[in-house]
């Protein structure tokens, strides 16, 4: 084999080799875009669960106002709250109530007039989560017996796999 | 053919592979990430914040809304709450004491207002003195703004909250 032969040889190595280095980084690039893709849609989907349970725990008709006295949306009738509680802590319920609000917890806060202690409505959490949302959404706290209207502050944390 | 045309040939390809690889960066390396919920939560705040707070009571006054105080106040303040103060001092109060405990908490900033000579369009307040005078700071850039107009016989008043991006 000549020298010129030999030279020619080396040179489609190298452009091979050159070739084959390119295609290994436009590999990586792109299951590094479709690896991103799929965690993008995976918090997406997670924070649409968030918002989902958040407004499940708005219009659930344990706690909701459905006085004449009292604004029937963003508004918790705080005599049901009492019953609604000690509902969704029995054991049996236990199910139902995971099957609507899964791993979160909510609480129900006064704000104004007096600044209260949050009440715990429902609680359930896990450690196996891989995000973990919290939504404030600000609800009128009726009471029917006197038709006082409070300003409270419902908190949802969701954790989601 | 000749090797200055095969080089050349090279050239273009190599040209056309970095165009490519050009054009799939800018489209998957530069794509904003969705935010659903914060979406859902910003469009939600301001609409629900102020609609709990005119529908909520005043001890000091007798139980009558946020919403009555403000009615009262445009009307000339016959309310006098039981701490001394009128109807429109009583609605800044409130207003000030719940934004601060709801979105001063989150370090969000805000404005509120409440104004019977407001202009819609260019969401202003032509009141000398409004009704209630701004609560929080305005807004120097984007912002997520709320308005509710409250009945008045005759005339409107109008509740204004702004809450900054």
């Amino acid at each position: 084999m000549n020298k010129q032969a030999q030279i020619q040889i080396f040179e489609t190595i190298a452009v091979l080799v050159v070739f084959f280095i390119l295609l290994g980084i436009g590999f990586i690039f792109y299951t590094k875009v479709i690896k991103s893709n799929i965690e993008s849609d995976t918090a997406e989907i997670s924070q649409s669960k968030s918002v989902s349970i958040a407004q499940r725990v708005m219009f659930l008709p344990e706690i909701q106002c459905s006085d004449d006295y009292c604004p029937k949306e963003d508004c918790i009738d705080t005599l049901k709250l009492d019953s609604a509680i000690s509902v969704i802590d029995k054991p049996e319920n236990s199910l139902y109530y995971y099957d609507l609000f899964e791993f979160s917890d909510i609480s129900i806060k006064e704000i104004y007039p007096s600044s209260g202690v949050a009440i715990l409505l429902y609680s359930k959490a896990t450690n196996d989560y891989k995000n973990k949302f919290q939504t404030n959404v600000p609800v009128t706290l009726c009471d029917p017996r006197t038709h006082t209207n409070k300003f409270g502050m419902i908190t949802i944390t969701t954790q989601t796999k | 053919m000749k090797k200055a045309q095969t080089e050349i040939l090279g050239l273009a390809i190599v040209v056309v592979l970095v165009i490519i690889a050009t054009i799939l960066v800018v489209k998957f390396g530069f794509s904003k990430p969705a935010n659903a919920r914060n979406d859902f939560t910003n469009s939600e705040e301001a609409s629900n914040i102020l609609n709990t707070f005119l529908r909520t009571s005043a001890n000091e006054c007798g139980q009558v809304t946020m919403t009555d105080l403000l009615q009262d106040c445009a009307h000339g303040n016959g309310i006098v709450c039981t701490n001394g103060e009128d109807s429109c001092s009583f609605v800044k109060s409130a207003a000030t004491d719940i934004l601060s405990r709801t979105l001063g908490a989150e370090k969000k900033q805000y404005n509120f207002l409440a104004c019977s000579n407001f202009n819609l369009k260019e969401i202003k307040c032509y009141d000398a003195a409004p009704l209630v005078d701004e609560v929080g700071q305005s807004c120097p850039g984007q912002k997520k703004l709320k308005i509710f107009p409250i009945p008045l016989n005759p005339g409107i008043i109008y509740a204004k909250l702004e809450i900054c991006s």
